[in-house]
């Protein structure tokens, strides 16, 4: 089967979209540029990767050690050792959701544990520390994870191994668009298919990993984005934002002082999966999505609930959902046009985009539900020199119901008098073929729904 | 909303219920041997916990009766706790008139929250703990203490709620609105691999910060020479904390009531067991 395109992320005037572990990019006008393959997904692994998981349980019980052992009994990892001896590699822990600093310069990387890690985007090529020199390195077999220090940065460096030049930055040369956001995408997709394969290239060729503990919930993350508020007269205070499945959002200030928490945004009932910061001026104010039946709006910055906007009841109106009783939100986006600001909110399985005006007294309105031919998986804007928005939509063809479903999963969708105009972005490279079954891979896509707690009471 | 939240009311109705027992006057103090349970609750898994969405939907009028403010006031935000499906009126939580102000963290069967009690009247103190039976023994010991002391009006500043402080402190209690945490002889999971269950870390110290008001004093109390030394080191490398000389450690009178109070205290006094205690203080946050 072919792998549908699951992200989309659009830079400048480049589009990047994931399949698998394939990244397209293409032109504003949605022509393919070129195509980066993951190293190391070869198809023997890719229809093991959902099972080759090693953490796959919500309740993390995991080893205290930054680093997981995974047992790697397969010989792609070329260390001379018997194929039948099992090999135990190092990797990070999986992230769950990725943001960069403001700067650009730093990826916070918040895994299913519950820590936010910071890792340079462009690593140094050297072993020994970053950060505070004061700071013992610890040995690589020391349990660091929750007995590292925040804000004293006890930096973790895996040791590399032969002289394979660091992971991110040979990655950052394949591509042909040098931006630093790419490889925010690039980090993206891992999270998602590939996995197996990104275990054996961190085990195979080790690279310089450097990361320091910025802060932790007990919860497992859902998502982490970076809020910048102005100061009058005086330097922007930059803060992270992290939201977790027990339904806390989690004002903290950024580094160097990520050990002080600001606040918190409460209110959600059930889990936390979608925050996103609105444009257009109003970094204060935080959309924050999940498996409650509303979108919340915040003020983060004093922890407020401003307003709520209903996402359930409008589930119910999209054809064949009328049983919908819960909604799982796996997209909250948000952009500005023609001086307003619209936010597009994607739901889990359900198959139409759900467009929301945000207001300028900050209340969020449901305009209109842009039906799709089959379940949409990301969404973004594509900055086109044109003035009405066009949005990039990927889809997963395989739940389209009808044949004129099936065919490109990507969908530009461009705003007319008449409404939403929806094309297939035809001019797509050919790849994605894995042999995986369909309930595999829907396991993998459609994984929002399961963060729900299921021991709700009687 | 709709189903969770029903099944949510019902809780809630459960709790009440509890609680209108609570005042009925039972003054026989529990025993311990009918709320026995397993040592050990994972901290990281779901349970079956209660807890508000946020603190201003906290409804405390029922673990502090008698600090209930008479007229109850509007809720900004419906609290779910306190409503019915069919309560379509407008919301109302019980006002009280303090806000609690000591916690202690996996407080077991509660011999700290009984001693301080009366050393602090007009303080109000809760006990918080994971395991449920043990909360209910600690709630009906309360029960009965403060039916037997009615005339003095003891033990009414205390109370104990089944928590998770390891997730849910911040839907309890609001940024500084404590001014002690009491944290004594907490499961030592000795086991590395069980470190990241320890109470005490150095990401979960920002969170014992942050209800933490500045100035306030945590105070830690175990047994275990390598979970002294785990707790100090993670505290010590907090920048948000630092540590309470010996000397005034000494004066303080909580100190004192920490050390020969609480139940795993008694038992480590009967074994000859050593004591190691360390207050750390909550410094103001840095400016930006
Ligand atoms: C060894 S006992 C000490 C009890 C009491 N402080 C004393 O000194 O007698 C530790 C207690 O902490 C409780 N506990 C452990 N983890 C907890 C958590 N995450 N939240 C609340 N209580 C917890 C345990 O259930 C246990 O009762």
């Amino acid at each position: 089967m072919t792998l549908p395109y699951h992200l989309v992320k659009v830079c400048g005037s480049i589009v990047f979209a994931a399949q698998g572990g394939d990244i397209h990019s293409f032109s504003s006008a949605l022509q393919h540029i070129s195509t980066w393959k993951y190293p190391a997904v070869q198809q023997a692994d890719e229809s093991k990767a959902p099972s080759a998981e090693t953490e796959e349980s919500p309740a993390p019980e995991g080893p205290p050690a930054k680093r997981r052992k995974v047992e790697n009994g397969k010989d792609s990892v070329s260390n001379g050792q018997p194929k039948s001896k099992k090999n135990a590699q190092a990797m990070p822990k999986r992230p769950c959701a990725l943001a960069l600093t403001s700067d650009n310069n730093t990826i916070l990387s918040a895994d299913k544990f519950g820590d936010v890690y910071a890792l340079p985007l462009l690593p140094t090529t050297t072993t020994t520390t970053t950060g505070s020199e004061s700071a013992p390195s610890p040995l690589p077999s020391q349990p660091q994870s929750r007995s590292a220090t925040p804000s004293t940065p006890t930096t973790t460096t895996t040791p590399a191994a032969g002289q394979t030049p660091p992971l991110f930055k040979s990655q950052a040369n394949e591509l042909t668009v040098h931006t630093k956001r790419n490889l925010r995408a690039l980090e993206n997709q891992k999270i998602s298919l590939g996995r197996r394969a990104l275990a054996e290239q961190l085990g195979a060729n080790r690279p310089q990993f450097e990361s320091t503990l910025l802060l932790g919930h007990v919860s497992m993350l859902t998502a982490i984005c970076v809020g910048t508020v102005s100061v009058a007269g005086g330097k922007p205070r930059e803060y992270i934002l992290t939201a977790d499945r027990d339904e806390h959002i989690r004002v903290s200030r950024a580094a160097p002082q990520a050990h002080v928490i600001e606040g918190f945004c409460l209110g959600h009932e059930e889990f936390v999966s979608r925050l996103c910061v609105a444009p257009g001026g109003k970094a204060e104010v935080l959309i924050s999505g999940g498996g409650d039946d509303d979108l919340f709006v915040w003020d983060w910055v004093k922890g407020e609930v401003l307003g709520r906007a209903a996402v359930l009841e409008h589930v119910k109106g999209v054809a064949g959902q009328e049983e919908a009783s819960k909604v799982a939100v796996t997209r909250v986006f948000a952009c500005t046009w023609e001086g307003r600001t619209g936010v597009f909110v994607v739901v889990e399985r359900v198959p139409a985009l759900f467009h929301y005006d945000f207001l300028e007294d900050n209340t969020l309105q449901h305009r209109e539900t842009i039906p799709l031919p089959a379940n949409p998986l990301d969404v973004d804007l594509v900055e086109a020199a044109v003035a009405a928005p066009r949005l990039l939509v990927a889809v997963d063809t395989a739940t389209s119901t009808s044949t004129e479903g099936r065919g490109s999963s990507l969908i530009a969708l461009e705003k007319g008098e008449a409404g939403w105009r929806q094309s297939r972005v035809e001019d797509l490279p050919a790849g994605g073929d894995i042999t995986m079954s369909t309930t595999e891979l829907q396991k993998i896509l459609y994984s929002t729904e399961s963060l729900r707690k299921l021991s709700d009471f009687d | 909303m709709g189903g969770d939240k029903i099944k949510k009311d019902k809780r809630q109705k459960r709790e009440e219920y509890r609680a209108a027992i609570r005042q009925e006057g039972v003054s026989e103090l529990p025993r311990k041997k009918f709320y026995r349970q397993r040592a050990h609750a994972n901290p990281f898994s779901d349970h079956q916990l209660i807890y508000p969405p946020s603190p201003d939907q906290m409804d405390w009028s029922s673990l502090f009766p008698h600090y209930v403010v008479d007229e109850p006031q509007d809720q900004q935000t419906p609290a779910p706790e306190t409503s019915t499906s069919q309560d379509l009126a407008p919301l109302k939580v019980k006002r009280i008139s303090k806000d609690v102000e000591v916690a202690d963290i996996g407080c077991g069967f509660g011999g700290l929250l009984i001693a301080l009690a009366p050393t602090m009247p007009d303080t109000l103190i809760l006990g918080l703990e994971i395991r449920v039976s043990v909360t209910h023994f600690v709630e009906d010991r309360i029960k009965a203490l403060r039916a037997q002391n009615d005339e003095a009006k003891l033990y009414r500043n205390v109370g104990v709620l089944r928590a998770n402080t390891m997730k849910f402190l911040p839907n309890f209690f609001r940024k500084g609105q404590l001014s002690k945490i009491f944290i004594c002889f907490p499961d030592p999971h000795f086991k590395a691999r069980k470190h990241k269950q320890r109470i005490v870390s150095t990401t979960l110290n920002s969170e014992y910060a942050y209800v933490l008001r500045p100035g306030g004093i945590v105070y830690t109390i175990t047994d275990v020479p390598n979970l002294h030394e785990w707790m100090v080191q993670h505290f010590d490398a907090h920048p948000s904390f630092e540590r309470v000389p010996e000397e005034e450690q000494e004066a303080d009178p909580c100190v004192a009531i920490m050390r020969t109070e609480t139940e795993e205290g008694k038992k480590v006094e009967r074994h000859k067991g050593e004591k190691h205690v360390a207050l750390f203080r909550r410094l103001e946050d840095p400016a930006w």
